[in-house]
């Protein structure tokens, strides 16, 4: 269990590493799979999915001994909501070209349970300071591991990453990758080789302690 | 003396999984042959390309994950064989390369390698190119014959234009498609062998083309140039018959191969592709335990009635 | 008659060497007698029978060493006359040793003074016959070694219309039977028609594969004239002899799960097992001898007369020795045959065959993947899902394995013998049936 004896910064690894939202949880696979099609595209969502966790995990840790306990998710998506809100019109206001694009997925991040999953386990049990530290760490695994399946994505179905031209010209693009199915294969796979590290080196660790 | 203790049987078939899978190869050859034959060399290195790749990635993948290497089981073959067989003759040698790689890797090993993938990896591979460069792999080049350069000469597939071909150029494979699908002649040696030798039986290939016949007819089309069109006995014959993904029992055998057959006469009369054949052995492949769990053999002393029949 | 009667499923092992019986199949039966025998108590299925003699006492031929036990025992008889040498625990084919009185044959061959024949199987006072099988300490001699007049112990509401001798010998390289059909045809018939006039049975069938058309002309000559005898011919397939096939094949009656024959109303003896009803009847003599198919690798394969409790070292020693180094040595065919872990193991009243493998042949095979092939379920004569089953045992899922009827299968090693891949599926499933009961055993126990 996560508790203030742990370092701000053993935190953020957690979310990073350890217990990264989108490879070890395996949670928030709906925009995992929808919005993966190009780096960018992960990026941003990666992006808006952080501002949000960081704050709403701050209001809810000042909060935490005020929700009662039986209305305390009804709460939640309300705090959540309104900085996906925010993040919408910040979004309409400043870079009306991207939420043109993108827009549609913003409103999802409601319904995102990487942040109801830490509003939940972490920032109603914990101090404002390690909260921000949390919505940190785990928007940022989020969106490295978004980036990371994006670039993927791209590179293979269109041969770019962030737009710009990769592979050589004669490379003839894979659709499928870039299709819905090919979200499936390769958050699959990426899943699976994360894994396999992850096992590779608790063993390595189990052996030496032994 | 120093005498073993294993338990019985002491005897054991000589049938072994190498057997079997060099028994599907050998009948694979005539279907080889016969592309070779129609559409030049250019074919034979497809086949060999993806043939070579599909065992070297099974290879590199069982030393990656520290399994034991069971290339000699040539099921790697068989898969890279069906795989080259399933392009179209121009199709260029990476092409190949993908689709075997996919084939062994993320529908064969991934799910835990031989006798455990859900689907056959050679035809999930084949759906996998067809989406993901669907212009070249339906763009039929004309038969050209031996030695011929390799020129894309496009040719509708009889599925959309059936009155180009005659029924016996249909038969004889005189037509546009995929390398090993043309030939009917050679598809039914290699299906005569597999029977001969025991490898597979007749349940599967025979009642998914009577019931692909029958529901053609049914929807207006002509049966017999149907069932000789596309790649429905390639399917049948070769893919269909994958003993990992069609059902144990031969009752599950008939459902299996009756709802294929089924799948592609709707698919082709009804659906927005010409050609079916890969999505219908897809979509049973994925129905095949769900067919294992309800369709079961009687047990002896188990039937329904044997109490009564025994008063 | 009707053609060749079958059952579903099967196997044809060793196929191409006619099923490994072609060099003992023309021998004719030779008479062998030891100079020491070692005969088992426990030769039959039940309490082990306690031995009446010891060490010093002079035995003639056919004498009570062995008083029985409980329900299922059976009384055992001296199989030679001369000096009993020894009384103690000797090691057998299964894990504990047994315990065994060994003679030393003086080679007289004198039999013991109170046999009592009954005299023609016909006339003589059907209500003693099953006395006489009992006393004669006759049991299955097909390999189950099921006592012989515990099946013949109808209960009330129950009642036998046929009894089938099984003169199937489905198994590899065993000709036993074979040859005693042909040399002893006449002891059969009588054997049977004993055992059909004890329980008023009209009906009495012997079935006979098809592979031994000179078997089945011998038996159809000698059930000529007798009552209610038939001659069966069945295909030979693989285990045509197995009780439950057999049944299904001649009758087309199924024995209902957790059922006996007999509630089908079917009684099924081994040809064998008539002829040593036959013994028993007209000469009151005991079973104290069989026959046995002693083949392999030995330099003259044979079909013995042997004195019950002769060693294997023995036997083959009669069949010139070895001609190779054994690497496993099995009393029975290649199907169910049990290997031995020496050559110092006397034989029982059960052992039909005692077949010698090479190191070749008995070099351990290597599990592979299942590629779910299908033939196991094809050929598995109950029916059952090998494939499945072999995951569910290999879980130690008793539940799972008991509900996908794992006790139902009959371990007649058609699946493992045809599985391309190698899984060792027969002894993983008689693995998990032997757990199964005694877990049964010990919820009854508590």
């Amino acid at each position: 269990m996560p508790n203030k004896k742990k370092s701000l910064g053993a935190i953020v690894k957690n979310g990073l590493l350890t217990e990264n939202p989108t490879f070890r949880l395996v949670l928030g696979t709906c925009p995992t799979l929808a919005v993966t099609t190009s780096a960018m595209n992960g990026l941003g969502m990666g992006a808006a999915a952080t501002f949000v966790l960081v704050f709403s995990n701050l209001v809810i840790s000042l909060l935490r001994n005020f929700i009662p306990d039986t209305v305390r998710i009804p709460s939640f998506i309300v705090v959540i909501s309104t900085f996906v809100t925010i993040v919408e019109m910040i979004m309409k206001a400043y870079l009306p070209a991207l939420n043109e694009a993108r827009g549609m997925f913003i409103p999802l991040i409601v319904v995102n349970c990487i942040i109801l999953a830490r509003a939940e386990a972490f920032a109603s049990k914990n101090g404002p300071i390690a909260s921000i530290a949390d919505g940190l760490g785990m928007g940022i695994g989020f969106t490295c591991a978004l980036v990371l399946i994006g670039c993927i994505r791209e590179l293979i179905g269109n041969g770019t990453i962030f737009g710009a031209q990769v592979m050589t010209a004669g490379y003839e693009s894979m659709l499928l990758i870039i299709m819905p199915a090919g979200g499936f294969l390769v958050f699959g796979t990426v899943l699976g080789i994360f894994n396999a590290i992850t096992a590779h080196t608790v063993k390595k660790k189990e052996g030496s302690a032994a | 003396m120093n005498l073993h203790l294993s338990s019985a049987p002491h005897a054991h078939s000589r049938e072994s999984t190498t057997v079997l899978m060099l028994n599907v190869i050998i009948a694979l050859i005539p279907c080889v042959a016969a592309g070779v034959w129609y559409f030049g060399y250019s074919a034979l290195i497809t086949v060999a390309v993806s043939t070579a790749s599909a065992v070297l990635a099974e290879f590199i993948w069982q030393k990656c994950a520290r399994q034991k290497v069971r290339i000699g089981d040539l099921s790697a073959v068989v898969t890279g064989i069906i795989m080259g067989l399933n392009l179209p003759p121009q199709a260029p040698w990476w092409m190949a390369m993908v689709g075997s790689a996919f084939a062994i890797i993320i529908v064969k090993c991934m799910f835990g390698g031989i006798g455990d993938n859900f689907m056959n990896p050679a035809l999930l591979a084949r759906g996998v190119l067809l989406a993901s460069w669907p212009v070249r792999m339906t763009a039929w080049q004309a038969v050209t014959g031996w030695n011929s350069a390799v020129d894309a000469v496009a040719g509708a597939t009889p599925l959309v234009n059936p009155s180009v071909y005659t029924r016996l150029d249909l038969f004889l494979g005189n037509v546009p498609g995929t390398i090993g699908e043309v030939c009917k002649v050679a598809i039914l040696v290699g299906f005569a062998y597999l029977l001969i030798t025991k490898t597979i039986s007749w349940r599967i290939p025979v009642a998914m083309v009577a019931t692909t016949f029958v529901f053609s007819w049914i929807f207006g089309k002509d049966p017999v140039t149907s069932i000789l069109s596309g790649g429905l006995l390639f399917g049948a014959v070769y893919m269909a018959t994958d003993y990992v993904t069609c059902p144990m029992t031969a009752r599950g055998q008939i459902v299996f191969a009756v709802g294929a057959g089924l799948l592609v006469a709707v698919i082709r009369n009804f659906g927005n592709y010409p050609e079916g054949v890969t999505y219908a052995i897809l979509l049973m492949n994925i129905a095949t335990p769900l067919i294992d769990r309800f369709v079961k053999q009687p047990v002896y002393g188990h039937e329904k009635g044997v109490r009564k029949q025994n008063a | 008659m009707p053609d060749k009667k079958t059952f579903r499923g099967g196997v044809h092992p060793l196929h191409r060497s006619h099923e490994g019986k072609a060099p003992t199949r023309d021998k004719p039966v030779r008479e062998y007698a030891a100079d020491t025998v070692t005969i088992l108590m426990g030769m039959h299925l039940g309490a082990p029978s306690t031995p009446c003699v010891k060490k010093g006492d002079l035995v003639k031929m056919g004498q009570v060493i062995g008083e029985p036990v409980g329900f299922l025992g059976l009384p055992v008889h001296a199989s030679v006359s001369g000096e009993v040498v020894d009384v103690g625990p000797v090691q057998t084919v299964g894990a504990v040793p047994g315990m065994a009185v060994t003679i030393k044959n003086d080679f007289a061959d004198e039999w013991v003074d109170t046999l009592e024949p009954l005299g023609n199987v016909e006339k003589c006072d059907k209500d003693k016959i099953v006395p006489a099988i009992k006393n004669a300490g006759i049991c299955g001699m097909g390999g189950a070694s099921f006592p012989t007049h515990v099946k013949f112990a109808v209960k009330e509401g129950q009642y036998c219309d046929t009894i089938i001798l099984n003169g199937a010998e489905c198994e590899t390289h065993l000709t036993a039977d074979h040859r005693l059909m042909l040399e002893h045809s006449v002891r059969i018939v009588d054997g049977l028609r004993a055992a059909m006039r004890a329980l008023d049975v009209k009906k009495g069938v012997i079935a006979i594969e098809d592979n031994k058309p000179d078997a089945i002309e011998a038996m159809r000559k000698a059930a000529e004239g007798r009552l209610g005898v038939e001659v069966q011919p069945l295909r030979t397939k693989y285990p045509q002899g197995g009780e439950k096939q057999l049944i299904h094949a001649v009758t087309g009656r199924q024995v209902p799960t957790k059922k006996l024959p007999l509630d089908v109303h079917v009684i099924v003896l081994n040809v064998g097992t008539a002829a040593a009803i036959a013994d028993a009847v007209i000469d009151g003599k005991p079973l104290i001898s069989r026959i046995t198919t002693v083949t392999g690798h030995v330099k003259q394969p044979s079909n013995l007369r042997i004195r019950i409790g002769t060693m294997i070292a023995d036997v083959v020693g009669e069949c010139g020795g070895y001609s190779l180094e054994p690497g496993k040595i099995c009393v029975g065919g290649a199907m169910t045959g049990l290997p031995c872990p020496s050559d110092l193991i006397p034989l029982t009243k059960a052992n039909n065959g005692v077949v010698v493998y090479s190191e070749a042949e008995a070099a351990a095979t290597e599990e592979t993947p299942c590629i779910r092939c299908g033939r196991c379920v094809e050929v598995c004569p109950i029916g059952l899902n090998p494939y499945k089953l072999k995951y569910l045992c290999d879980a130690d899922d008793l539940k799972g394995a008991e509900e996908n009827n794992v006790m139902d299968c009959v371990v007649c090693g058609s699946c493992s013998y045809i599985c391309p891949a190698r899984r060792f599926l027969t002894p993983s499933f008689k693995n998990t049936k032997d757990k199964i009961t005694l877990e049964a055993k010990k919820r009854k126990g508590q």
